[in-house]
């Protein structure tokens, strides 16, 4: 077996180890833990829209806070441990080295997200995972806001640690005899999105220092009354984030790439279209952040700029789903659970893109801006895209992590119950979008369309609650009782295909 | 396939190392959730440090001996079918349209309101004649965040702690300057023209956050606010001008306030002293921010809690400024 423990050994060695497939267990599973308490979270706000009126959050306050800290946990504390979780076990086995580069500083990226979870779960700040100033900065409740700055600094930090590391790994610690060209798309992807990181994080993690001085009274960068501007603010965060949407996203295709070729029993059908267009989409990703502000006011030149940038990502996006589609296509396709997640990823990837067309176009984005069709758009390329990568790399890494298969059937039933639920909630907020609701409300008034669609939403919410429930079973119930897997191909695809992180380093151990 | 395989036994999870796990992540979880549930509302007990400075130049009612005289005052918000008007009682031009209530200092009036709109509303009274901030604590009814909803009411009571023209309001922003706004005339109405308004809140034209909670934190302030809203020429000089907190920020212009007191009277070889009590720094310069300093007289740039002073030897006006904050102005008459 590959990527489990060598021998068994105390839980605590497991968890202060500094090696690299310990580590990537440790960000797995803290990460799936803030995946269903998030995921709680999202409950709760569907069944408080359920219909108008309170249902049981009775003011904005606690609303507010909830939305928040799903948000900022989905975010920060299930997407991107979750990737890192993957980049550790399989990027030093994809380049051939015996661990990460700096283990020592691996283990410390890590540690540093739980002082931060605990600093964003219990303060329970209420001002959006955006922390947009003024309300930020000025109304915001102390000392919550603060706790949640310094949780998200923490978290940067981290992010900037683990993408040097996943850098240098790559990089430098790759084996001579292997060709940069030649690293496997899964390693390529962490490549490029530490990369992003790299160049984005430091300007948001000014604009947190910032928005900390702001508040303590000292500083006036985004305070209005001293001069300051909070569209500032704005231009400092989606400078970050939304280079961070395809950091989010890059690693989920890359885990695409592992599963599709594989189950496709054919190999990749371009393996340097797929290198082009991580590294096109990790240039053009800074292009196009003001496409999030164009209701800001700002000129005609301005916004036609950040339009053609936020196209530019178009080519990229599709030169992938093309590279799944020509994978597929003649392959003898096995639909075992992580080909199906990959491939409804793949379909609600689409779809996501080509809403995220419309939010581009300007004159289309005066529409959709600030309503739920921005909710939707959102939630349909992080949980569409990347958690469907996830979920299905997860099934996918099961019998190396634990030597056990999970349950075929119930991981199916999984898939298709979340599919369902994810069109029925997030297309459904499309056009609730356009039927004019706002995002970030408690409560709406009882027009009969709005009401009609919050229900489909809250009935796809539960549909994902059982589907993700049934996940959490299948995992536990198989990871100790599973029937065992078969080693050599634990998904019975005939082993013609190799399985790269299977050659491994000959001085690993 | 592969060629490394595994001379060595394959190992897998058992129930006992899944149970751990678990047992583990469900112990953090207990932990974390204990604290969680119980420390809830300790996280958003506070106050954000530029939030009280912005508030700190709230109007606080001072305490009144109450007469004992209880007005009530129904109020229905209404809107017109197209949305665009939005009224207490009836809509404009109609009889009973957002009604004028007269009171005198200490009587209590007790506001019945009911939202016969379609619409949130909120209620509240302030002395500011726009916008939505300095809603005197207690007069308000709901919030802008947790507004009356349709068909919902209350009750809340406001006791006027001087003279002056107050403002009953909706809160929810916007609706004000759609016409949700009536007058209360305490006392004598000539008190109008008299500078009795509150410093009022500048800026951006946010709603003044938690006011609710502001209260103690800024009753320090209080003597020098009873002080300044005595008419001007009864102002009792002490030879001490005071650079008042906030100034720094364009505002305390609107109601002479940011030299306390700005206008003042003195005999020739009289010395003046400034104090800074706000929290920048400040200069007192001789002159007017338009044609800038005369060289009369200029303490250059001194820090928040240092003084300056100057004698005057000679009569006449003297106007003064600060160079850095170009709406702080004063002026000294000497006779």
């Amino acid at each position: 077996m590959v990527l489990e423990l060598q021998k068994p050994r105390p839980v605590w060695q497991i968890m202060f180890s500094t090696h690299h497939t310990d580590i990537g267990l440790l960000y797995i599973i803290s990460s799936l833990t803030f995946l269903f308490m998030g995921g709680a979270l999202a409950l709760a706000i569907r069944v408080e829209l359920f219909s108008p009126g309170t249902q049981f959050i009775a003011d904005s306050m606690t609303f507010n806070r909830i939305f928040t800290v799903h948000g900022t946990n989905m975010i920060f504390l299930f997407i991107l441990p979750f990737a890192s979780g993957v980049g550790n076990y399989f990027v030093p086995i994809m380049v051939r080295y015996k661990d990460m580069a700096y283990p020592k500083l691996n283990a410390i990226a890590f540690w540093m997200i739980p002082p931060a979870a605990a600093l964003i779960w219990l303060g329970f700040a209420d001002f959006g995972w955006y922390g947009q100033p003024p309300y930020s900065m000025i109304s915001s409740p102390s000392p919550a806001a603060e706790m949640w700055i310094f949780g998200l600094k923490i978290l940067g930090v981290s992010s900037v640690l683990g993408a040097i590391n996943f850098i240098v790994t790559i990089l430098k610690c790759k084996h001579p005899d292997l060709p940069l060209s030649k690293v496997p798309l899964l390693a390529w992807s962490f490549l490029s999105s530490s990369l992003i990181v790299l160049v984005a994080i430091p300007t948001f993690a000014a604009a947190l220092l910032m928005l900390l001085t702001d508040r303590l009274g000292v500083t006036g960068f985004f305070n209005p009354a001293l001069g300051g501007d909070p569209i500032a603010y704005s231009h400092l965060f989606w400078f970050t984030f939304h280079p961070e949407v395809y950091v989010l996203v890059i690693p989920a295709i890359g885990m695409m790439y592992e599963i599709i070729p594989r189950f496709s029993r054919k190999p990749i059908f371009s393996h340097s279209s797929g290198m082009f267009a991580f590294i096109l989409l990790s240039i053009v990703s800074f292009a196009s952040w003001a496409h999030h502000m164009f209701a800001t006011g700002m000129s005609f030149t301005e916004k036609t700029v950040f339009m053609v940038g936020t196209l530019a990502a178009v080519p990229a996006s599709a030169m992938h789903v093309f590279n799944f589609l020509a994978t597929m296509w003649g392959g003898r396709a096995k639909y075992s659970t992580p080909m199906m997640w990959a491939i409804g990823g793949i379909a609600l990837f689409f779809s996501a893109g080509a809403g995220g067309v419309v939010n581009t176009a300007m004159p289309l984005d005066f529409i959709t801006h600030d309503s739920y069709w921005v909710v939707g758009h959102f939630h349909l390329f992080v949980f569409g895209t990347i958690a469907f990568g996830s979920f299905g790399f997860l099934y996918y890494m099961f019998p190396y992590i634990t030597g056990r298969m999970y349950n075929e059937k119930w991981g199916k039933v999984h898939f298709i119950i979340t599919l369902i639920g994810a069109v029925l909630v997030f297309f459904t907020q499309h056009i609730l979008g356009l039927y004019g609701m706002p995002r970030r409300v408690f409560d709406y008034p009882p027009f009969p369309a709005w009401i009609e669609m919050n229900q489909i939403a809250g009935v796809g919410a539960m549909l994902l609650g059982v589907g993700m429930t049934i996940f959490l079973v299948n995992m536990i119930y198989s990871s100790a009782k599973g029937k065992e897997a078969n080693m050599e191909d634990p998904f019975g695809l005939g082993g013609k295909y190799y399985y790269p992180y299977q050659r491994k380093n000959p001085h690993h151990d | 396939m592969s060629h490394i395989e595994h001379l060595d036994q394959i190992y897998r999870t058992s129930p006992r190392r899944v149970a751990k796990m678990m047992a583990i992540m469900l112990g953090i979880c207990l932990v974390g959730g204990t604290i969680f549930f119980g420390m809830w509302d300790y996280w958003i007990s506070g106050v954000s440090p530029a939030s009280i400075a912005r508030a700190g130049k709230v109007e606080i009612t001072s305490p009144v001996v109450a007469t004992g005289k209880e007005i009530p005052v129904s109020l229905n918000f209404i809107e017109s079918s197209d949305f665009r008007t939005f009224a207490f009682n009836a809509l404009p031009g109609e009889p009973d349209h957002n009604p004028t209530i007269t009171a005198a200092v200490g009587d209590k009036i007790i506001f019945n309101v009911k939202n016969a709109g379609k619409s949130f509303h909120a209620f509240g009274v302030t002395q500011e004649d726009e916008g939505t901030g300095g809603i005197i604590p207690g007069s308000n009814i709901q919030s802008a965040s947790n507004p009356i909803k349709p068909g919902q009411g209350g009750q809340s009571e406001f006791i006027p702690g001087k003279e002056g023209i107050y403002y009953y309001i909706c809160t929810v922003p916007g609706h004000r300057a759609q016409g949700m706004q009536g007058q209360i005339i305490v006392g004598d109405v000539s008190a109008k023209t008299e500078n009795t308004e509150t410093e009022p809140i500048t800026g951006s034209p946010m709603p003044a956050p938690e006011l609710k909670k502001a209260p103690e934190t800024i009753v320090k302030e209080k003597p020098e606010q009873t002080m300044k809203e005595e008419p001007k020429t009864n102002t009792p000089f002490t030879g001490t001008i005071s650079i008042s907190p906030g100034a720094s920020t364009p505002g305390c212009d609107k109601t002479n306030e940011c030299f306390i007191p700005s206008d003042v009277t003195i005999k020739v070889g009289e010395t003046v002293t400034w104090s800074n009590n706000d929290s920048a720094a400040h200069t007192v310069t001789s002159g007017t921010p338009t044609d800038g300093s005369n060289g009369t007289f200029d303490s250059s740039l001194f820090m928040a809690g240092k003084t300056f002073s100057h004698t005057f030897d000679n009569t006449g006006e003297y106007t003064y400024f600060c160079m850095v904050h170009p709406w702080m102005t004063g002026k000294i008459q000497v006779n």
